[in-house]
């Protein structure tokens, strides 16, 4: 393996970041961010899911049989979700309300199945493991920021506490609407992506086709 | 011509190799501003014509006039009602008074005074921020301001409510310019109309002051809701009760934005344009015909708790936005469809999703916008499939 | 080599298999889905007295925050203990014990024939049909009389039904409060229905003129009636508020609580 455990760590953060190189999860990404608690516990789960489905399949992946193998990541990857979600439910009641079904949705997260696919499959575990708690994590830092953003400005506060007084109590901040509304996670990560690939062009794809220039003459 | 001469003087020194060189965009704006572009379509394959962006450009701004006089003498109109009851204040008032014009609302004059003083703050505003945005863009990517920008910053500020905060006109214009065309590449490279873009951004970031009943006549106090909130909560049979008949609504001396109440005075504009050549009449066809056969057949259907399914389709047209989405903003075209075909197709959706989101969608009083950024964003679908059906039948004339 | 494969174990067996062949398929699904339903089954029933807990919770401190005696630093199970539940039969407002109180669910119930009713009007938006029977709770004052009552409501806004309490003064008339537990209405308008300043609006304001008529109102401008009915509508959250106003006024007319605030007036409970 020519990556490093820590190489396998860090660049999913931004050099590969699973969202904003790799365009996957984004459906969660847009339901679960407009406030910073709430992304922050999702952050935390997909990183714990992603981190122990990688390592199971690995465990398991000189066993699995070609023709199941797919099924048999997602019955693993949805039992590791089932768990996530009874013990959100029994220990951070408030925020499983608000998560919801997003939780469950985790099954149908792309990034989670794209690395036991793409990695865990043909990898060790502890490499595994640490590929996916390292693309949990990217994951995450996107949610992060997205939710920072979308709670700071739509709603005045972080993690629940007020920064911005409202006009609503009596402050001066006139909230932003849209950014609690889900669509606008969209621009969020459409400008992400715009400012990393402007500080890194090597994430720019190519162009699919050339655009022909007539020249005067 | 000492301006002329000016200009060719400094112009060199904005030429590759010149000292500046990076702010040629700026130089060009300016002197394309001042004197007629030297870059003509004369090439094959372009037609060769004397029509130019510059001149299209103009011509739409010129056909924006009869709406912005006649906004203009609304607002004022409106303000000065309202004041008789609730009294004026602020730094306007403060103008009228030290003139001496007072607040008399069977003064034209006065009005267009009055109205004068909420549109120019929303359209400088507009100007300098969205102006600001656009420079910069042309100055990092090398390529020339357009006069587009004239068009989209006028349209924008005749589509908002004179009420509207300072801070969020530039907000709204800001992330139209940018998210709505120069991030697809600037002028001609955006497929949503930039004006409905920060439009839009505003009705749904800031949605107190952007609709309700408060925000159409900007007087402390005075709540007066459109002809389409009162269609939409009492049914349109309850217009003439409130004081707001059809010819009015025509006219245009009722509750609406700045620049869009007034239907003659967009029609004026139609026909100006559509004279020029400057808008397609497909287009404008397209969306009378969807949205006149759509609200005609709800009209047939009829609704038991829905007061909307009985608009008729002439009041449809005068109320809201919808002549001046028509005139100005489906005819756009850029983020119109490009094929004859096309553009009746494109034109119909719009005329369709219109009377759809007044009538069915119970948040929504107005359609317009939301209607036009929806047929923006299928216009190249629906060119793709023209084009794919004109393919298809060549192929089989020649097989 | 025949011998050496008998000593080994069945497991073993199947796992020197090659991947691909049906027998081991079949052994690798049948085994992983026992493994992975035992995993998750365990964990579900070892979790769900503490996932009950959290949810009777959530629903008292609900009810003891409309009531106005929510005190973080008590436990909820302990101050609800001044709560005292009844059902009510809503056609006569009278208290019933055809129903185990901890296991009643005014809204998980509503299957049972037996116990819905049809509505002839519907202005709360319940989908034409509502349970008879509701679970309310009576707050008692320190010499047993009664402080407040809290029942529960429901109604359909612009994009979802709200769920929430309402609690009254003895009386029956004066409101103490309204709260919504849950809801879907659009952030920063209609959602606004959570606002502490908007749900401060509540208290004080009286359900019934003195002729006994319903006169509550939540509306843009107050109603004729006078300023005490009056609730200021939400900016800019025409829909959400006509939800609200419907709402209130159903659950508080002769269709929803009417007969039991009756009783509660003429102090028969």
């Amino acid at each position: 393996m020519a990556q490093t455990r820590k190489s396998q760590l860090v660049d999913p953060l931004i050099d590969n970041n699973p969202i904003t190189l790799q365009v996957l999860g984004i459906c969660s990404a847009l339901a679960v961010t407009s406030s910073l608690s709430v992304a922050f516990v999702m952050a935390i789960a997909v990183t714990l899911v992603t981190g122990f489905s990688s390592l199971f399949i690995s465990m398991l992946r000189n066993q699995i049989p070609s023709s199941i193998r797919i099924i048999v990541q997602m019955v693993i990857i949805a039992s590791l979700v089932i768990l996530v979600d009874q013990v959100l439910k029994a220990y951070a009641y408030e925020i499983s309300k608000t998560l919801s079904v997003f939780v469950g949705l985790i099954i149908t997260n792309c990034i989670v199945m794209g690395r036991a696919e793409a990695f865990a499959m043909s990898n060790p575990p502890v490499a595994s493991f640490i590929d996916g708690v390292g693309n949990g994590l990217g994951y995450g830092l996107i949610l992060m920021l997205v939710g920072f953003i979308r709670e700071l400005f739509g709603a005045g506060s972080l993690f629940g506490i007020t920064i911005f007084e409202t006009v609503n109590n009596g402050g001066w901040y006139v909230p932003n609407g849209m950014l609690l509304l889900p669509p606008s996670a969209f621009f969020i990560i459409g400008l992400l992506i715009w400012a990393i690939r402007s500080w890194k062009p090597m994430q720019v794809e190519e162009r699919e086709f050339k655009i022909q220039t007539v020249e005067a003459h | 011509m000492g301006l002329r001469n000016l200009f060719d003087r400094i112009e060199p020194a904005f030429h590759k190799g010149g000292r500046f060189e990076k702010y040629y965009s700026i130089y060009e704006m300016v002197e394309s501003l001042v004197y007629t572009p030297k870059t003509v379509t004369t090439v094959a394959p372009h037609a060769r014509s004397y029509i130019d962006m510059k001149r299209i450009m103009t011509y739409v701004v010129l056909a924006t006039i009869p709406c912005i006089l006649f906004g203009l003498y609304n607002t004022g109109l409106q303000t000065n009602l309202a004041i008789a009851e609730y009294g004026a204040s602020g730094w306007r008032a403060w103008i009228i008074e030290t003139l001496g014009i007072g607040f008399n609302p069977a003064n034209p004059l006065a009005n267009m005074l009055h109205g004068l003083l909420y549109f120019l703050p929303i359209y400088i505003v507009t100007l300098v921020a969205g102006g600001i945005f656009e420079v910069v863009f042309a100055v990092v990517r090398g390529h020339e301001v357009n006069e587009g920008f004239l068009v989209s910053s006028m349209l924008y500020t005749l589509i908002l409510p004179a009420s509207t905060p300072l801070w969020q006109v530039a907000l709204g214009i800001i992330f139209g310019v940018v998210i709505g065309k120069e991030v697809f590449g600037g002028t001609g490279k955006n497929f949503l109309n930039p004006a409905l873009v920060g439009r839009a951004f505003l009705y749904f970031a800031y949605p107190a002051q952007m609709s309700g009943d408060t925000v159409w006549t900007p007087v402390d106090g005075f709540s007066g809701a459109t002809a389409l909130s009162v269609s939409a909560s009492d049914g349109f049979a309850a217009l003439p009760e409130r004081g707001i008949t059809w010819m009015d609504a025509f006219i245009g001396t009722i509750q609406g934005c700045l620049g869009e109440t007034s239907t003659i005075a967009c029609l004026i504009g139609l026909a100006f344009l559509l004279v020029t050549k400057i808008a397609n009449w497909r287009l404008v066809a397209g969306c009378l015909l969807g949205m006149i056969a759509f609200s005609t057949l709800l009209n047939l259907i009829g609704s038991d708790s829905n007061p909307m399914f009985a608009m008729p389709w002439y009041w449809h047209l005068v109320v809201g936005g919808y002549a001046f989405g028509l005139v100005f903003m489906v005819t756009e075209p850029v983020s119109a469809s490009h094929t004859n075909a096309g553009r009746w197709i494109y034109g119909a959706l719009i005329g369709f999703m219109v009377v759809m989101i007044r009538v069915v969608n119970p948040a929504f009083p107005e359609g317009m916008m939301l209607a036009i950024l929806f047929g923006n964003v299928f216009a190249p679908l629906i060119d793709y499939f023209v084009v794919q059906a004109n393919i298809k039948r060549r192929a089989k004339r020649n097989a | 080599m025949p011998d050496a494969n008998e000593k080994k174990g069945l497991i073993r067996r199947f796992l020197d298999m090659p991947n691909d062949s049906v027998p081991k398929t079949v052994f690798v699904a049948v085994t992983l889905c026992l493994v992975a339903s035992m995993v998750v089954s365990a964990a579900a029933v070892s979790l769900r007295p503490v996932q009950q807990a959290n949810a009777l919770r959530d629903k008292q401190s609900n009810v003891l925050q409309v009531a106005g005696v929510y005190d973080p630093n008590v436990s909820v199970a302990e101050a609800f203990e001044a709560m005292e539940p009844h059902v009510v039969d809503l056609s006569t407002g009278e208290s019933t014990d055809q129903f185990e109180i901890d296991t009643f669910d005014e809204l998980a119930a509503t299957g049972d024939p037996a116990i819905i009713r049809a509505l002839d009007e519907d202005p709360a938006g319940l989908g034409g049909s509502m349970q008879a029977y509701r679970m309310v709770y009576i707050l008692r004052t320190e010499d047993g009389g009664i402080d407040k009552v809290i029942l529960p409501i429901e109604g359909y806004g612009l994009w979802s039904t709200l769920y929430g309490f309402i609690a009254l003064e003895e009386n029956g008339n004066d409101i103490f409060g309204l709260q919504f537990y849950q809801h879907g209405e659009t952030p920063g308008l209609g959602a606004e229905v959570d606002n502490p300043r908007w749900k401060a609006l509540w208290n004080g304001k009286k359900l019934r003129d003195d002729d006994g008529d319903l006169q509550i109102t939540v509306a843009k401008a107050p109603p004729p009636a006078g300023q005490e009915f009056y609730i200021d509508a939400l900016a800019g959250a025409t829909l959400t508020s006509r939800g609200v106003h419907n709402l209130v006024r159903f659950w508080m007319g002769e269709q929803g609580y009417g007969p039991f605030l009756e009783r509660l007036k003429a102090g028969d409970i």
